[in-house]
């Protein structure tokens, strides 16, 4: 049944220390490549996903006012830095610098705006997702939008499951993960 | 749970200090970048309903519940609903024509034959944050329609206040 390489650190039985989510038996079974892919992926869906919000935050505010989730009060703070952090969140998944941080905060971010999505489609309210362009009628939030987000919380689950056990921690090359780099530290 | 203090290469203890590290830079570059824009955000912003429904010349568009009902009683308004095609047939104002804001190229040139230049033009969604009918409101002033209000939160208030409504005849 497993036909890879036996690792010193990941136990197949549940989280130890260089396994903490105790995930390494399951992602032994995603090719390294794709760990990486879906990790580039995700940071490209980021960094995309932050330029045109940086450029109009004006109507960015206005998307994210129309959620009607946030007090009034933060809609503008939120419009002015969440792109940035998009976007610096992108950068890390890229380049695979403080991947710990930068893939357990994508799944967080992930799951809010899979949240605010849900909430919104639950309560019937219709609104521009605001997702990727923050111009008109392109955008309106729907199952399809749902959809989408939950691909790309499945992605950054797999992603951060690679980042937090010790293997997938640094931005390196796809053979890390099958060798000298799994001792212990 | 001991090793994870222990370790600074524990990855739970890198993405404690990570995530709001990336979140500070964040905020330090986002609000820095709004000092230099040309036309900076407000902090906190203004979202109350009289200041988001004023035209860029700052009139008022909103329409009060009052004077749309006599409007409506006296046959003296064309009533447009900016919802969705769907929200549309499943209830509407009575007599209002639908022109979906989000299909506005599509269904414009049939409503607009059918709207008077010379009588007023009240538009509405749902919701107080909806935006439909303040969009379609300013895009109907600059097609030549000057006499366009937006009734706030238009399909909530009137059922609210029991006026007539109808379905579309499938």
């Amino acid at each position: 049944m497993n036909a890879e390489p036996v690792h010193k650190d990941a136990g197949p039985r549940g989280p130890g220390p260089g396994d903490p989510l105790g995930t390494a038996p399951l992602l032994r079974r995603v090719p390294p490549l794709l760990q990486h892919g879906a990790r580039w992926f995700l940071g490209g869906v980021f960094l995309y996903a932050s330029y045109d919000k940086i450029l109009h935050p004006q109507a960015f505010a206005q998307a994210i006012f129309n959620y009607q989730i946030l007090p009034d009060a933060a809609v503008n703070l939120t419009a002015l830095v969440l792109p940035w952090l998009e976007s610096l969140l992108g950068l890390c998944l890229l380049v695979g610098f403080w991947l710990p941080g930068a893939t357990a905060l994508s799944t967080l971010m992930l799951t809010v705006f899979l949240g605010a999505l849900a909430f919104n489609q639950w309560r019937g309210l219709d609104v521009y997702c605001g997702c990727f362009s923050t111009q008109g009628p392109a955008g309106t939030a729907d199952l399809g939008t749902l959809a989408r987000d939950i691909g790309f919380l499945l992605l950054s689950a797999v992603v951060t499951a690679a980042a937090f056990s010790r293997r997938g921690t640094g931005p390196p090359p796809v053979r890390a993960s099958r060798g000298s780099a799994d001792k212990p530290g | 749970m001991a090793f994870m203090f222990r370790n600074q290469a524990n990855p739970w203890w890198q993405a404690l200090w990570q995530i709001p590290a990336v979140i500070c830079l964040a905020a330090a570059i986002g609000l820095a970048a709004n000092q230099w824009r040309p036309d900076p955000l407000a902090l906190p912003g203004d979202w109350s309903a009289g200041t988001r429904l004023g035209d860029a010349a700052g009139a008022g568009l909103a329409i009060s519940l009052e004077e749309a009902r006599r409007l409506y009683a006296d046959g003296a308004a064309v009533f447009l609903d900016a919802r969705p095609a769907t929200q549309y047939a499943q209830g509407h104002i009575r007599g209002a024509l639908g022109l979906p804001w989000q299909e506005v190229d599509r269904y414009f040139v049939d409503v607009a034959e059918k709207l008077d230049p010379t009588k007023p033009v009240i538009t509405y969604c749902d919701g107080a944050a909806c935006e439909l009918s303040r969009d379609l409101a300013l895009f109907l002033r600059e097609m030549g329609f000057a006499d366009t209000r937006v009734l706030v939160n238009g399909w909530s208030v009137w059922r609210e206040a029991e006026l007539p409504v109808e379905k579309s005849a499938d």
